[in-house]
């Protein structure tokens, strides 16, 4: 027992280092762009024709503290994280974090876990279906619809998708909400308007993680149905689905755990391209505006910040699963049986 | 083949509009002499109906009792049989008075592009973000002392009943609509006009640094109430400029004292305490939720900054002069209500505008702001439509049910060559303007309009004003814009620019390799039109690499002065010119744009201590310009010195002008009183010269 607390405690600090590293890497990474938050800010403004100087960046810059040194600005940034929760303010939208981000970063983690289990839903059975089926044809049918998935670019499915439904229901099927539940607080209707809307960026997330998944599942029946367990598990009498269920389908559904983590974070890197041609109101897209667009570092920090926090719970989390319940795994964990 | 078609389309398109327009101009012609003829009978004043009338001082609008002269008739005013529930979507605003109580005792009588409209409707409107291509909604609902009438020469009054310089123009008055009213009903007066002025522009709290527009000379104006409706401003210098500056600047020169006022600590002693009661840290702050630090219209408001604060504050927004006053602010759009005191009335004296409401969507994507125009979904939208984007609106046009016009904008996508380049070889060389010259001429510029714009643009060098004013000789605008390739050589072997090592490529007079690497934004200019010259120039045997980079990394390399070519496009008209100067002072405009004589600048702030010493004739046109804005429009001086700018920009090839592209204007065919723009351009503050108070929804 012991030993088990001591490896919960490690992975929750190495938790806790992984999510400092890579807010500093974003911050450091955003600071060798060239231009900065107040510059992007007045650009914005002299693409409409309002005449700025450089004495007018540098008043803005002052203005919104970006003249401070960097390890300053990280630090204060970062403290303020852990010892108040607030993220500050967006430079670019001019408003608070928490307050942009309240409803969105949970949109967005719910569109990405309702296509992470769409995807599991559908790729654990036809993995398992695909690699023990005795047609050739139904297996190579799935593949083919799988690699598909792989090979079509998200945006590109977002994008055939809406011109069909614009071509043939005259709706561009834009947006997470109609208008008049964009901006009312949550009932029975707007989750029921949600549901009529977000079903398209969820396809698209979904297929995409659904033939990676099911590749996973696939290869590791493949591999796990020739080991010698399974042919004494087949010595002793066990046959067909009970068999494939008891052993091998156990032993994979491992890796597949191991990797709920990664497939998020895959999912939620894919969002905010489809998030930008979507038109959807969560974050993806705003990360996509702070990185690329705005270079607001405060904003796409904290999406960030919030996005690491969640892969390195889940990653957390499942480590602690796979060590109650794989008992390799257990053992090493444990220490003796 | 595929471009050869779409271009005989949109040349039909044209035709079809001209032939459009020519049978409207004869039915105006019809119903004017018909109505002419019926006012000579019709001596007894009857109600107004909305009959069309001329000989007004201004077109398209009238003084309440020029217009009731002149058409005979007494005008009984309407409203919008829904203003009471548009109202109660104002929080703040009281319960309304009649109509004759909220219009100004002398409203603003618009006479309509087609008829009479009707009330009703959400105008539904596109923009990329908060403060991001709002320019072309704002300007539907803007406001200030004047504009520029729809053939954008002259200037008419709009919120100022009339305005008047004195002679040296040095002394600028507004008269001001007696009875006129804030959206909250508040009178509007002088007083509102010196706040704006004395308490936001000039005050460093809101603005570190007053913008320059509103200074003359860098200094600042003064501002006298002569009494509630008259308002002088007093110059330091003479600027006629400063009334075109007013007519199409999106800076409101007013502001309401009584509201936002009550939070300004020189204004009111307690503001400190009213605003901290709300929970802000102190006036100012309350002050920058409100009014952003700036005069734009499209800042974040109380809703969309603090919205946990906003109901603790008297109202939502800031009252406003215009058509239209926000209601919701959100990170995905705003939505605005028809204003109640809006101050104009159309002929039959119904009050404008005839809409109700606003929605305004935010999509940064072009293409998908592309499929909602083909889909119908937006009623009108110009800002950030290209050229390229025509033939896919043109193909939707008849199942949407719109419609596109084609218009010239101002200006065009220029190239230049730093003058003050770091390498002195390249920069002896860019300097002699034999090789300016010969790199004009080595363009193509008829290819380019028929490869980019689909041959719809005008070929042209770069003058200095865009459009050319009339002042100004019309040969200027092809100087050195012929294409000549033997011109271009020969000029080049006369610069000692020639080919040594016979790699087909010249080399530097000096004989080190001669490389132009135009490092461009699409930002700035199309990749098309970079691609071509670039071949051009390479055809000449002028070595040209080009590769496309972000506008941060093209401003910032122009900071350090490391480009070879500037690539941008550029055009400023007449009327702005007359109020900024920078497009003839180095470094050549400014920051987010052009400039390619970063040193000279340095030496002239410098004092000689440092950068690079300008040419006689950079000083010259320094003295010009000055000279040519402290003349008024039209005087015999302006012309001469605008003429003389103009040779000394184009005689020494400053800039090359490549095409002036048109631009669409997209707009709904229901969306009645729609007339035809003149340009499709910010620099006169795109719908605001053609009335958008009055368009409306007809069924």
């Amino acid at each position: 027992m012991i030993n088990f607390i001591q490896f919960t405690l490690t992975r929750a600090l190495l938790a806790c280092l992984t999510l400092f590293l890579v807010s500093l890497i974003v911050f450091s990474l955003m600071e060798f762009v060239p231009s900065n938050c107040a510059e992007r800010y007045l650009a914005f403004k002299n693409t409409q024709g309002s005449n700025i100087t450089v004495e007018d960046i540098a008043a803005e810059e002052k203005k919104l503290g970006l003249d401070r040194p960097f390890a300053v600005r990280f630090s204060s940034w970062i403290s303020n994280i852990v010892l108040k929760g607030e993220f500050g303010q967006s430079c670019i939208l001019r408003m608070d974090i928490n307050e942009l981000l309240s409803g969105r970063f949970m949109l967005s983690l719910l569109i990405c876990i309702t296509a992470l289990l769409f995807s599991y839903a559908i790729a654990i059975p036809v993995g398992i279906i695909s690699a023990t089926t005795k047609y050739k044809s139904l297996d190579n049918a799935l593949k083919f619809i799988s690699y598909l998935g792989i090979a079509l670019p998200n945006f590109l499915v977002a994008l055939c998708i809406m011109l069909f439904m614009t071509i043939y229901y005259g709706d561009t099927m834009t947006g997470l909400f109609s208008e008049e539940f964009e901006n009312v607080p949550w009932s029975s209707d707007r989750v029921k308007d949600f549901l009529s809307r977000a079903w398209l960026p969820i396809f698209v997330l979904g297929w995409n993680a659904t033939a990676f998944a099911l590749q996973t599942v696939r290869a590791l029946m493949l591999d796990e149905s020739d080991k010698l367990y399974v042919m004494a598990a087949r010595a002793r009498g066990i046959s067909g689905m009970s068999l494939l269920l008891r052993y091998p389908a156990k032993h994979s559904l491992g890796p597949v755990i191991n990797s709920l983590g990664f497939d998020l974070n895959r999912i939620f890197s894919a969002l905010p391209i489809v998030a930008l041609i979507l038109i959807l109101t969560e974050s993806g897209a705003l990360l996509i505006e702070a990185l690329a667009r705005s270079n607001d570092q405060q904003l796409a920090g904290a999406i960030i910040f919030l996005l690491t926090a969640t892969i390195v719970f889940v990653n957390f989390v499942t480590d602690i699963i796979l060590a109650i319940i794989d008992p390799r795994i257990r053992k090493g964990v444990m220490g003796g049986g | 083949m595929y471009l050869l078609n779409y271009r005989l389309k949109i040349i039909y398109y044209l035709i079809y509009l001209g032939g459009k327009s020519m049978f409207k101009k004869l039915f105006l012609t019809l119903i004017f002499s018909f109505s002419a003829l019926t006012m000579s009978f019709n001596a007894i004043a009857a109600d107004c109906s909305g009959k069309k009338v001329d000989g007004g001082a201004f077109p398209m609008q009238f003084e309440l009792s020029e217009y009731e002269s002149l058409a005979g008739c007494t005008m009984s005013f309407k409203e919008n049989p829904n203003v009471a529930s548009i109202n109660a979507t104002i929080r703040g605003n009281g319960e309304l008075g009649s109509v004759e109580s909220r219009l100004p005792d002398e409203p603003l009588v618009i006479s309509p592009y087609d008829s009479i409209g009707s009330y009703g409707g959400t105008f539904k409107m596109l923009s990329n973000a908060t403060e991001a291509g709002t320019s072309d909604l704002l300007s539907t609902r803007h406001v200030n002392f004047v504009r520029f009438s729809d053939d954008l020469q002259q200037i008419v009054p709009n919120i100022a009943k009339s305005y008047e310089w004195n002679d040296d123009y040095t002394q600028l008055t507004f008269v001001l609509r007696k009875g006129h009213k804030w959206s909250d009903g508040a009178p509007f007066t002088a007083e509102d006009v010196k706040f704006w002025y004395d308490h936001l522009m000039m005050d460093s709290n809101i603005r570190e640094k007053p913008y320059g527009y509103l200074l003359v000379g860098g200094e600042r104006m003064t501002v006298d109430i002569i009494d509630p409706q008259t308002v002088v401003f007093n110059l330091p210098a003479p600027k006629p400029g400063l009334t075109a500056m007013f007519a199409n600047s999106y800076c409101q020169g007013f502001a309401p004292k009584h509201h936002l006022g009550q939070f300004h600590p020189d204004i009111n002693s307690g503001a400190d305490a009213l605003a901290q009661a709300a929970g802000y840290e102190n006036g100012y702050d309350v002050l920058k939720a409100y009014y952003g630090n700036s005069c734009w219209t499209d800042t974040p408001s109380p809703l969309l900054a603090t919205p946990d604060k906003v109901a603790n504050l008297p109202s939502d927004v800031y009252p406003s002069l215009e058509s239209f006053i926000t209601i919701e602010d959100t990170t995905e759009g705003r939505k605005y209500a028809a204003n109640p005191y809006f101050h104009m009335v159309d002929t039959a004296g119904n009050q404008l505008p005839y809409i109700d409401y606003q929605n305004e969507r935010y999509i940064n994507e072009n293409e998908i702001r592309i499929l909602k125009l083909v889909n119908g979904e937006v009623d009108y939208k110009a800002q950030s439509l290209n050229l390229e984007s025509v033939p896919q609106l043109m193909d939707g046009s008849e199942a949407g049910e719109y419609n596109v016009q084609i218009k010239p904008g101002v200006g065009s996508a220029a190239f230049s060559l730093n003058l003050t380049h770091p390498d002195e070889a390249k920069r002896g060389l860019f300097r002699d303007l034999r090789f300016r010259q010969a790199m004009s001429v080595a363009i193509n510029r008829n290819e380019i309009n028929d490869v980019i714009h689909y041959g719809l643009g005008t070929p042209q060098q770069y003058i200095g004003f865009s459009p050319r004013p009339d002042f100004v000789d019309a040969k200027w605008s092809q100087h050195y814009a012929q294409y000549d390739p033997d011109l271009a050589n020969s000029l080049l072997d006369e610069t000692g620019a020639v080919d040594r090592n016979g790699d087909g490529f010249r080399e530097l007079p000096n004989g080190e390799p001669l490389v132009l690497n135009i490092d461009f934004a699409t930002q700035g200019i199309g990749g098309g039109e970079v691609e071509l010259v670039a071949r051009y120039w390479n055809e000449v045997g002028v070595k040209t690499n080009f590769k496309e980079i972000t506008p941060d990394e093209y401003r910032s390399s122009q900071s350090a002065n490391e480009l070879d070519v500037g690539a941008w496009k550029k055009g400023m008209p007449l009327a702005l010119i007359m109020g900024e100067g920078k497009l003839f002072v180095p470094p050549y405009e400014d920051y987010f744009a052009h400039r390619n004589a970063m040193l000279w600048s340095e030496y002239i702030d410098s004092n000689g201590d440092s950068g690079v010493q300008p040419p006689g004739y950079a000083y010259e046109m320094i003295e010009d310009i000055a000279a040519f804005q402290a003349s008024p429009i039209g005087s015999e001086e302006n012309k001469r010195l605008g003429e003389k700018l103009v040779a000394t920009m184009t005689g020494n090839l400053l800039f090359i002008g490549t095409v002036a592209p048109p631009f669409p204007v997209y707009h709904r065919n229901v969306l009645g009183n729609f007339t035809e723009f003149t340009t499709a351009s910010y620099e006169y503050y795109r719908t605001y010269p053609y009335l958008p108070q009055q368009w409306y929804f007809s069924n």
